[in-house]
């Protein structure tokens, strides 16, 4: 499966049948409230029955994925950061170590190659990007990302970014 | 003698460790403190109370490899709204995995907010195994850098301080592995259930 998270509308032509798209914009997604209820008591499940209980799923069974998010201090925005903190129920409690690092035992989350566009109003200055790019590495070992790309850009060209790669994925 | 007030940005914060690593901290301090948590309703008030204050301490963990997403909002708006005098910020963040440098990503966005909003960084602290170690025979090691913390935002001297369990990887996984079966079994979940591969099936 493929999977397009954006946290605003994207127009696409027309996309395959194994691409799944969400705009988050357009969603109900509260923050994490950190009970651990997803690990602990109903494993697999989050307690908090909304539409991220749709998208989590997705996010593991894709091998392929698009994430497009605003900058906010070197991170992902709010939206996109809420799904990504919302995803934890793709995740085990237990402790694995991977990468020489202490991490979570992953549930049945499919590798994936990972593209993300972060966009911002202005330029983005090098020091945003660096800790962003250092962000990205970090979630590669906890999100099960083989490889990454980030394309940082302007509001702009997001939708422009975003269907280019999206017309890659379905030449390949 | 400057005033500090901490502010808890955690998720679940009247019952989080950040609670209990401010509480430590505030043992540790002489002056006058104020703790309060951050909720998704009073940040307005909260960055308005800060005029009364020449230091803040932010006290929160890490989650999917950065700020809390109730922290980023905080900061939004304190960008929107900040303060006529800017108190100086200092950061203790905690995570759950036993390497400390994985909150140095969370840290760099710490200073970065703080750069271009036009404050001074005051003391850091990073903490590794963070939802662990109070409970362990190693809590004299978070206790001993939260006074370190506490003692340079009074001196103002800035320093950065970094701690965790001395332990073994293999260790802490086998440590944390028992903890977190021992979690679930209070809620009648073996081992087994928890591991389930399933995803909302
Ligand atoms: C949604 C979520 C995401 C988390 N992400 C991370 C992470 O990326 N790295 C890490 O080491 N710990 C992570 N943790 C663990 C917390 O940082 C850890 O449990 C911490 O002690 C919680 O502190 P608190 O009780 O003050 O909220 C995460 C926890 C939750 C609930």
């Amino acid at each position: 499966m493929k999977l397009i998270l954006s946290d605003r509308p994207l127009h696409f032509p027309v996309l395959t049948d194994d691409t799944r798209y969400f705009d988050l914009s357009a969603l109900k997604i509260a923050n994490c409230v950190g009970c651990f209820g997803c690990w602990t008591k109903t494993p697999g499940r989050c307690v908090i029955r909304d539409d991220a209980t749709r998208i989590y799923p997705c996010i593991a069974a894709s091998d392929t994925l698009l994430y497009v998010s605003r900058l906010c201090y070197g991170s992902y925005d709010v939206l996109m950061k809420t799904m990504l903190e919302r995803a934890i129920p793709v995740q085990q409690a237990f402790i694995r170590i991977h990468c020489r690092e202490t991490h979570h035992e992953q549930r049945a989350v499919v590798p994936k190659k990972a593209t993300i566009i972060v966009y911002a109003d202005t330029e983005i200055e090098e020091e945003e990007r660096q800790i962003f790019r250092q962000l990205v590495i970090r979630n590669a070992y906890n999100m099960n990302f083989e490889s990454f790309e980030i394309l940082f850009t302007t509001e702009s060209q997001v939708n422009s970014l975003a269907k280019e790669i999206v017309t890659q994925w379905e030449r390949f | 003698m400057g005033k500090i007030l901490i502010l808890n940005g955690s998720p679940r914060a009247p019952k989080s460790n950040s609670k209990r690593y401010a509480e430590i901290f505030m043992r540790y301090s002489s002056g006058e403190v104020v703790y309060q948590n951050i909720t998704r309703k009073n940040h307005q008030e909260l960055c308005a109370a800060l005029n009364g204050y020449t230091d803040l301490l932010l006290v929160f963990p890490l989650y999917a490899d950065a700020l809390p997403v109730g922290m980023l909002q905080f900061l939004k708006v304190l960008e929107a709204n900040p303060p006529q005098r800017k108190p100086v910020i200092s950061i203790l963040i905690n995570c759950g995995f036993l390497e400390y440098e994985q909150n140095k990503v969370a840290m760099q966005m710490m200073e970065l907010f703080c750069r271009r909003n036009g404050y001074r960084l005051g003391a850091r602290l990073m903490l590794g195994s963070g939802e662990a170690i109070l409970d362990t025979p190693f809590r004299f090691i978070a206790v001993r850098s939260i006074r370190k913390l506490a003692r340079s935002v009074a001196q103002g001297t800035c320093q950065t301080y970094c701690a965790t369990m001395p332990l073994p990887k293999k260790i802490f996984q086998w440590a944390a592995n028992r903890y977190w079966t021992n979690y679930g079994k209070r809620f009648g979940m073996t081992k087994k259930q928890m591991q389930t591969p399933d995803i909302e099936s």
